[in-house]
Order: C-alpha cells, then structure tokens, then sequence
C-alpha cells in the first residue's frame, strides 16, 4: 500500500471560523443586548465619577475570582512555574493530573497535550482569554510559547468560571489558560544559554510601569542542531545514531501593553525546522527522509474590560492573526517519499462581545457572541481557498449563596463554510450545548460535581484536504461527568492546597484517518467511541521563613481508557485505548534559600500500548528527573544570575511515539543580567 | 477393528498430507514508521509465528514490507519498501542478504537468476556506480552478487512488474501526481529484460494502475483506482502476447480489482471496492474473470460477480479485506482482513470450493502472500537461464561432492553452488 506521507496532514493549518449567518435573529438580538447594556451603563457611570474610582481596583487581574473552586484547575504560577526546569509551556503543562504530551521528539517537534484523553484537539490554549486557532489541524504547538513572559499557566477541565467570559472559553473540552505577567516596576534583562546538542539561545526582556501603564517586550532567538544520541536496544535489536533532522531555528519577539481594564498582545513567531521520522530499519544512513518545516505565526489582539455600579461588566475582544507554513521534502535524499513542497496561509479575524449583569451579590447573569472569520489558502493539487465563519453565542448564570455555588450555560455554535474545492462546501453545523456545575464549601473543603457537553467541529483539513478530505464529518461529540473534592488551608508560614476529581468521558464520532475498506484511500471518517474513568488529584505544600522556602506540588493520574465501538469486536471492544497510561505521577520539590534555588522534579509515566496487534506493542514505562540550580547575587541595582540546568539525570531513553525517541540526559546552562 | 485402525491409520496418513500441503509466508505490513514489518507463517491450518523472521534470525524485518516473491528452491525476495530494503531469506525463513541499492522498492518479479525492482525512487547504486532518473524505475538484481547490474527508467512511480517470454511488463502509476507536478499515468512499460531497455509503451487510456497485479501466462490482471475524484475505478486485463505482437492487447472492466490473484486453471479472482464521498456508501466487487474470454470476446463475456463457495459473504463481513490468494500448488484459496488499523488482521483459509476452514489472528496489515512449494521445490526453477560455465569452478552436487572439472557437470541436474541449487543445463 503506499502510504502518503501523513505528515503534511498534521501541519495543515486548521482554520477556525467566522462570517455570514447573522441571518439568525437572536444573534442579533444578543449583540442587540450587549451593545445596550454597555450604552446605559456607560451613560450611567459618566454621571456618576465616583464609580469610575471603584472600577479601577475591581477590574484589575488579580481581582477575587468567583465561585473558583467549583472548576476543577490546577495552577502553576510565578515562582513556582520559572523554578521548573522547563522552556515551553508543554513542559510544564506535563506535571499537572490528566494531561499526556504527545511529542515527536527532537528539539523541533511538535509537542501538544491532550488532556483526560478528549484529544488535542479538545484543548483550547487562550493567551490572557483570547484563544489561540493555531491553524496547525486545530491543535496548537506549544512548544512556540515561552514561558519567561507568563504569570500562570492553568489547565481547566471543562470551564473556568468567571463572571464575564467569551463564548469561545466555554467551547472546548479542556481549557489552558497563559496569563501574561503584569509588570509592576522598570526592569530590563538579558539571558543567554548553552545546552546539548549544540543550542543556543538568547533572550532580551525589557518592562515597564508607568502611571497605570504596563508592558513589556520580549524577544528570543533559538538555534539547536538537535542531533541527540539514542539507542534502543533489546534481545533483537542493537540500534545507535544520532537525531538527524531535528535541528531548529526560531525567533520571537513579542509585546504587551496594559492598562487597568486594557490588556493587549503582539507576537510574532519566525522558524525553519527538520522534521525527524521514525528510527526504521536502515542498512545505511544513505537514505534520510528529510521534510522541512518554515512556521511564520503573528497575531495582535486586545482586550477591554470595564465595570459599572459594581453590577454590570462589560468586555470585548479582538484578534488578527495571519499564519504561514510551507512544507518541502523535494531533496535529493528524500527518495522513499513524493517530493513536495507547499505552502498554506491562513488568517483569522475575532471579535467576542461579553456582558455580565448581577442584580444581587450571590447572582451574576452573563451573555456572549463570538465571531470569526477564517481563511485558508494553500498551493496544494485539488485545493481552493476555504472560507469558514465561526458563530459562538453564550448564555450563562451563576450564583453563591451560604457556600454553594452553582453555575449554568448553554452555547450555542454554528460553523458555515465557503468553497470550491471538488467535492464543495460541508453542510453547517448548528448545535446547542450545556454545562452545569454544583458545588459546596463547608470548613474549606469544597465539594463539587459538573456535567459538560461539547463537540469540536471537523478542522478544514479534516473536511477539505485533498484526497483524504471528507465533507460529510460530523462534529466530535464529548460528554463530561466530574466529581470532585478541594481542600485548602494556610497560616502565615504554610499553605496546603488538596484536590482529587473523578471523571468519566465519552466521545462519540471520533474524527480519524482510516483506510477506506477494499481500496488504496484513506479518508477522514467519523469512526468509533470512548469511554474514559479516572482519578486526578495533585497536592500542594509551601512553606516559607524569611530565609527559606519550600514547595512540595505533587500530582497524580489513574485512568482507564477503552473502547467502545464495536461490541461484537472482541479484539478492540472494551480494550484500552492506544497512547493512554493507565498510571502516571509527578513530584516538583523546590527549596530556596535566599537567592539560591534548587528544583527537582521526577515524572512517572506508566505502559502505554500503541497497537492491539500484539501484547509487545507498547511503549515502557518511563521515569525522567530534571534538577535545576540557580544562584542570583546582586549588586547594588544590577543582579548576575547563573542556572544550570540537567534534564533526565538518569538517561533514560524513553517515547511518546514508538520509534520516535526522546533526547537522553542533557544540560542547560544559562546566565542572565538584569537591571 | 482390523478395518477401524486402518481406516484410521489412513485418516492419519492422509492429514499428514494433507498438511504437508499448505505452506504460506504472510507478508504484514505493519505501521508506517514504526518498523513492526513482520512475516506470519502458517502450515497445518495454524499459525507457526506471527513474527517469524525475527525467530529465525534474532532481528526485525523493517518497516512497511511490500511484496514477497520466491526466486528458486532456496531464495525468497521481500521488498521492505520505507526501509529501502530488498531482502533475501530462505524458505525456512534464514536471512542471506540484503541489499539498499534500490530505494523506495515497491514490486518484485525473477526469472530464476535475475530479480527484478520496480522502484518509486530516483537513485540506483549499480556495479557501474550511482545511477539516476526523473522519473521511475526497474532494477535487475544478479542473485549470485546481489548487485545491480542493469536500470531502466520507466513511467512515474511503477507498481505492477510480470514477465512474460524474456520482456518485463511493468505498470505505472504516477501515485504522486497529487503532491509532485506531474499526472497519473496511464501507461504499461515493455521492457527487454536481457537488455533492461524499453521496447515499447503501451497507453491503456485508463490512469493509476496502482495495487497488485496477478500474471495468468500471458494475461495480466491490473488495478486502476481512478483519480479519487471523477475517474472512478475500474480493472483491466492486459494480454502480453498480443502486446508484443503490436495487437490490441487491453480490455477494461468497470469493477475495481483492488486485490487479485491468479487461479489454478488460469482466471483471476479479484475482490475491491469503490467509495462515493458523496454518499458515503461502498459499492463491492468480488469477481471470476476469465483472461482469455474477456481478451475474445473485448470484454463481452469472461466476467462473472462471484468467488466460490462463501468467499463473497466472507469478504463482505470482513471489516478490511486486504488480500486475496489461491496457492498455485494446491488451489487453496486465503484472504485477509487488516481489521481495526490499529489490531491484527486475520488470514482467512478456504477449500478450493470455497469452503471456510479457518479464521486466524495474525498482525497489522497482512496484505501479501506466498505459498511454499510442499514437497520442498520449487518449480519455478526450470526458467533458470544458462549460467557462465565458469561459474562452476565451486560446485558440490547433492551429495556433496565437489566437482572439481567442469566435464563432470551432467545436464539438466541440480548442483549447490553458493549455498544455492543452481541448474545446470548447458
């Protein structure tokens, strides 16, 4: 059979979204309601200056969250994320209870998170609550986002519960939430580092603070030959190399401006990469396989949030965001595969209207639209331009009340299309779903249940790309159930945060690839069900005196992932999914004394199959430590810092993907100057 | 009683025979870049191992196997396409060499003393040094270097490759007219093996001639997928013989024959389907076809849309069909069922009547087979070609003799030569 080189299919820019059908009368009237609202009370506080005063301290990010222990989240944030040994967001995403790293290996490649098994594409990352439609097949990389300009990283399951939300935070199964840093000071610093397999890096990062204005701008440029050792090695097999292809290069450069209310982001993403195949049986290295990889991502987006007579928020978003992507393997080694080489570009633009209204303390009634607007491009046989409108209206309750806490919604999503590409535009998806959540808190132990249904639609790769496209998919149907229980206690010196959450999941309409039967094709198919049952629940101490600190954050993942297509198929029905660990653990211990830091942190990861052919198709459980140590001494206003960092101390060579290992043991060192 | 023991010895001597009959090496083509290419073997109605290359040699096959052909009484050939691979075993599954010569290598064909590629790829390392192409190509392998000793450039990605009276027939494809700049192609390659140079072209007016082809003497049997968008599949069948005789050499059936083999009495059995993204439904094919009549009669009559006994209904309930064989030797006739993608697949044993006889789990993807001669011989070998006499300076007859003169070389007997039986026949 040939086998096509899939790859492509992964990179494809997905396209979220926008246009046409405000055909849909109660659209209108929504953003009828929310225009109106901001218009009284508008006019309402510019007669009354004093509530102007009141917003600016209630506006602010750190403002009190409502209702927050009904979702089930977990947090790194501040010290706590810049003491893990980690550069992207993946890295430190994978300490937190249900999440798995899908990661090709290689220093380029792609890394994305899937969380409680929905998929990743069930995760939606939103940037300061903007979401983030990398176009990359509807999952977003990453490994493109640097953690020295974040404040938190969160991970929602289901929804974060704030008073005043976009409707596209309610729409996916899983939400990451990166909150950038909120300058309080002047400060300008640079960073430059030496790792394994020939990395350098540096990094400028300059803030201000200035009258109620802050930003920043950061700028970082990478390069890394990526060329790690591996070996795997078994009774029938002695395999050893070196990584080829995996070398990357990247620039970014990124920018924020704020003020109370105002929040706004600019960013611009500039890389070439290999993108390293499978270690396959080769009798030479003569024959390499290379495909390449050109990324260029910018968006700016901006967000305004303003509040009136402390009952009525009000917030509107915007974004533009205009991606580019070529794929080549046309070379002269390449000779196992079709020589391509295209290019797909892709914009997006997003507008999200929110209000919120609480006629009494323990009440908050909030509504939102979104829309957005995306079109793709790409120089591919068979392909034309596609056209999506993506419609997004919320409404949503919440109360608190004597410690229980509830909250409500229902979204309602309707996705248009616009093509001519053979087989013509896919049929419009229209679809209410609901969310509910319950919960109680009595002597800080906080009990909670929520039930969530939500669906993502096919990405245009999924219904457009040539050959494999399908117009006929449905929507990726998931349903939620959670059962939850949140403990939290802190005295001057200790903090001591306990949660641990049930939940079961289902998928319906999977949307893979599968080999059409009796033919040669393969064809996007809506194809099968899961069932998923498992345990969350991660632990948090600190403790600190004027000299020391300690943290212990701990967390842990048990789940049983099956099958549930076919009953009359025994070999697949019932059976655990591929990919899914039943266990998988984590540990982050941090001490501080004074200016000196050191992190470990170990991570278990228990058997993965990744094919039911055979009980010797898995991939073995692994453990990895990282270490990190850092020392800062200050001179006067100038500050000297020295990191060094050693990842998988023990060398252990493990896999996301089978054949697709993982760099080994391996070092950082960093040292940066701040004034 | 006398009567009962001999009955039963007699039911016994005759399922020993009967087992000694059925030999088959199932080709499973495993996942893509995972390297979990693995050979099944099945003898007596049940698997022996579903990882029988590696038991026999304590390492793994590779990645994405293709095709398996048998050379002669002692050499088998696989095409182990993403691992650039043509590797050599013995029937009893023993590695003897491989060569990369010839990347991206999808289908095999031999005479007895040469193997011949066909090739996605546009290198060849040749005893001549590197050679390159633009579009395809068919490589000759010598099974006494395993080196390549002659190319020829052919259509964009050839797939099907026969030979029939000293010329190779080579069907092209061009499968990645929708990721490079060129079109399907639409044509079959006539090429002189001894000279490895294309005598002539012929243009079938039927594009991709993609998937296995089965050879009934002169007849080939070929697939064609269509374009997956307007064309939509079908099969043809193809005469050799009226091809070299410049005649009108090609019938075109409108059924795709996605997966077909040869039958005992020289008809193909083809088994395929076509998809509609429209409707989302399948159309299935399970066909008869006589070569012969459908080239008479320019297609009139020699089809029919049936298999034997339960095959039809087998077929339909499996939920990937991936391949169809009839054993040359014994009329036997398996399938396959990749099932799932990400399970095993199943081979499937029938009667010659068509009789279900067994269902058994093997590993991901088996698409390819090759049944094992039952009494050890291949038969194959009497399309050797004359050897150099010099070659025979190290021969050992089957006693294992060393024949130190060439004048006691008898024509028409088997000596071992490298290892190998090799024909004498000068």
């Amino acid at each position: 059979m040939v086998y096509k080189d899939f790859r492509i299919i992964w990179w494809v820019k997905n396209a979220h979204t926008v246009f046409s059908t405000i055909k849909r009368n109660y659209y209108l009237l929504a953003i009828l309601a929310t225009v109106l609202a901001f218009a009284v009370t508008a006019s309402a506080s510019a007669q009354n200056p004093t509530d102007s005063i009141k917003e600016l301290h209630e506006v602010t990010v750190t403002s009190k969250q409502p209702v927050r222990t009904i979702a089930t989240s977990q947090t790194l944030s501040g010290a706590d994320l810049q003491a893990l040994s980690t550069t992207s967001v993946a890295d430190a995403l994978k300490y937190f209870a249900g999440v798995q790293i899908k990661d090709y290996g290689g220093l380029g490649g792609l890394k994305t998170i899937n969380v409680r098994s929905l998929g990743a594409q069930h995760v939606g990352v939103y940037v300061d609550g903007i979401r983030l439609t990398n176009a990359q097949n509807g999952t977003v990389d990453l490994g493109k986002f640097s953690l020295s300009s974040m404040e938190t990283v969160s991970l929602y399951n289901a929804n974060r519960l704030d008073y005043c939300q976009s409707a596209s935070e309610y729409a996916s199964g899983a939400t990451v939430y990166l909150q950038t840093k909120r300058p309080t000071h002047d400060s300008l610093s640079v960073q430059l580092r030496n790792a394994s397999f020939h990395t350098w890096m540096a990094k400028v990062n300059g803030q201000f603070s200035w009258k109620g204005w802050q930003g920043f701008v950061d700028g970082e440029y990478c390069t890394s030959r990526g060329d790690y050792p591996f070996r795997y090695h078994s009774e029938y097999e002695d395999t050893v190399g070196h990584r080829a292809n995996s070398d990357i290069r990247y620039g970014r450069v990124e920018a924020a401006l704020f003020k109370d209310g105002f929040s706004s982001h600019i960013y611009y993403y500039d890389s070439e990469r290999g993108c390293p195949g499978g270690i396959v049986r080769r009798l030479s290295d003569k024959y390499t396989n290379v495909g390449r990889e050109w990324d260029r991502d910018f968006f700016v987006q901006a967000s305004y949030q303003k509040r009136f007579f402390d009952k009525v928020l009000f917030k509107a978003n915007t974004k533009y965001a205009n991606e580019y992507l070529r794929y080549c393997t046309d070379y002269p080694e390449n000779q196992n595969t079709a020589r391509v080489n295209n290019h797909y570009r892709q914009q997006d633009a997003y507008g999200a209207l929110c209000a919120a209204y609480m006629p009494w303390d323990w009440l908050s009634l909030s509504s939102s639209y979104d829309i957005r607007y995306s079109i793709l491009k790409a120089d591919l046989k068979r392909f034309d331009d596609v056209k999506r409108v993506d419609q997004k209206l919320v409404f949503a309750a919440q109360m608190k009340w004597n410690g229980i806490q509830a909250a409500v919604s229902a979204l309602h999503q309707r996705y248009s299309d616009w093509t001519f590409v053979h087989a013509g535009a896919a049929d419009p998806i229209d679809k209410w779903t609901p969310a509910v959540s319950l919960a109680y808190t009595f002597h800080g132990i906080t009990v909670r249940g929520w039930y969530k249904e939500i669906f993502r639609a096919p990405t245009l790769n999924d219904l457009y790309y040539t050959q494999v496209g399908n117009r006929n998919l449905k929507p990726e149907d998931t349903k939620q159930l959670n059962l939850g229980l949140e403990y939290h206690w802190d005295n001057r010196q200790w903090a001591v945060d306990a949660q641990a959450d049930i939940y079961r999941n289902k998928i319906e309409n999977r949307i893979v690839c599968l080999p059409l039967k009796g033919t040669y094709t393969w064809s996007m198919m809506n194809y099968g069900k899961t069932f998923c049952r498992g345990l969350n629940a991660t632990l948090k101490g600190h403790y600190h005196t004027k000299q020391w600190n300690f943290s212990l954050l701990s967390s842990i993942t048990w789940q049983r992932d099956v099958d549930r297509t076919d009953p009359t198929d025994e070999d697949m029905y019932d059976k655990p999914i591929c990919y899914s660990p039943t266990f998988s653990s984590g540990i982050t211990g941090i001490a501080g004394w004074r200016s000196l830091q050191f992190t470990t942190s170990y991570l278990y990861v228990g058997e993965r199959m990744w094919s039911k052919a055979d009980p010797e198709d898995i991939l073995e459980p692994y453990h990895n430590i990282d270490m990190k140590l850092s020392y800062t001494h200050n001179i006067k206003k100038v500050s000297l810092g020295l990191c060094l960092e050693v990842c998988d101390v023990l060398d252990i060579q493990y896999e996301h993907i089978p054949r697709y290992p993982m760099p080994g043991r391996n070092y950082k060192l960093t040292l940066s100057f701040g004034v | 009683m006398k009567r009962l023991l001999t009955l039963f010895s007699l039911t016994l001597l005759y399922l020993y025979h009967a087992r000694a009959q059925e030999k088959i090496i199932l080709l499973n083509e495993g996942m893509w870049q995972a390297d979990n290419g693995r050979l099944s073997y099945f003898e007596d109605g049940s698997i022996v191992s579903n990882q029988w290359f590696r038991d026999s040699n304590g390492m793994k096959l590779g990645d994405t196997p293709n095709d398996i052909i048998q050379i002669n009484d002692t050499l088998i050939a696989i095409a182990i396409n993403w691992s650039n691979i043509v590797q050599f075993i013995t029937p009893d599954g023993k590695a003897v060499a491989a060569t990369e010569d010839i990347p991206n290598n999808r289908r095999l064909c031999s005479d007895g003393e040469y193997v011949y590629v066909t090739s996605y790829g546009h290198e060849c390392e040749t005893i001549e040094g590197t050679v390159y192409f633009d579009k395809g190509f068919v490589a000759k392998i010598d099974i006494s270097t395993f080196k390549v000793v002659a190319t020829c450039e052919v259509g964009y990605e050839p797939e099907g490759i026969a030979l029939y009276e000293g010329h190779l027939f080579v069907a092209n494809t061009g499968g990645y007219a929708f990721e490079e700049g060129h079109e399907f192609e639409t044509t079959v390659n006539i090429i002189n093996a001894g000279t490895m140079t294309v005598e002539k072209t012929i243009d079938t007016g039927v594009s991709n001639l993609y998937g296995e082809m089965s050879q009934s003497e002169r007849y080939l049997c070929i697939n064609s997928p269509g374009d997956y968008y307007e064309v939509s599949p079908c099969g043809l069948i193809f005469d050799c013989k009226k091809a070299l005789d410049n005649e009108d050499c090609v019938v075109v059936f409108d059924y795709p024959a996605t997966y077909n083999t040869t039958t005992l009495d020289g008809k193909f059995f083809a088994v395929g389907s076509s998809f509609s993204y429209l409707t989302g439904e399948y159309e299935f094919s399970q066909l008869t076809i006589d070569p012969r009549e459908m080239i008479e009669t320019g297609g009139e009559s020699g089809l029919s849309e049936s298999l034997p006994g339960t095959l039809k209904a087998d077929f339909m309930s499996m939920s990937q069909p991936y391949g169809i064989y009839v054993n040359p030797y014994t009329g036997y006739i398996y399938g396959s069922d990749a099932g799932s993608f990400e399970g095993a697949g199943y081979l499937y044993q029938w009667s010659p009547e068509g009789q279900l006889l067994g269902k058994h789990k093997v590993y991901i993807n088996p698409g390819h087979f090759l049944a094992l001669p039952p009494d050890g011989h291949y038969d194959g070998i009497g399309n050797i070609a004359q050897p150099q006499v010099a070659d025979y300076h190290s021969a050992y007859d089957l006693q294992g003799r060393r024949i130190g003169n060439i004048s006691q070389f008898k024509k028409g007997t088997i000596y071992i030569k490298d290892g190998k039986k090799t024909l004498y026949n000068r």
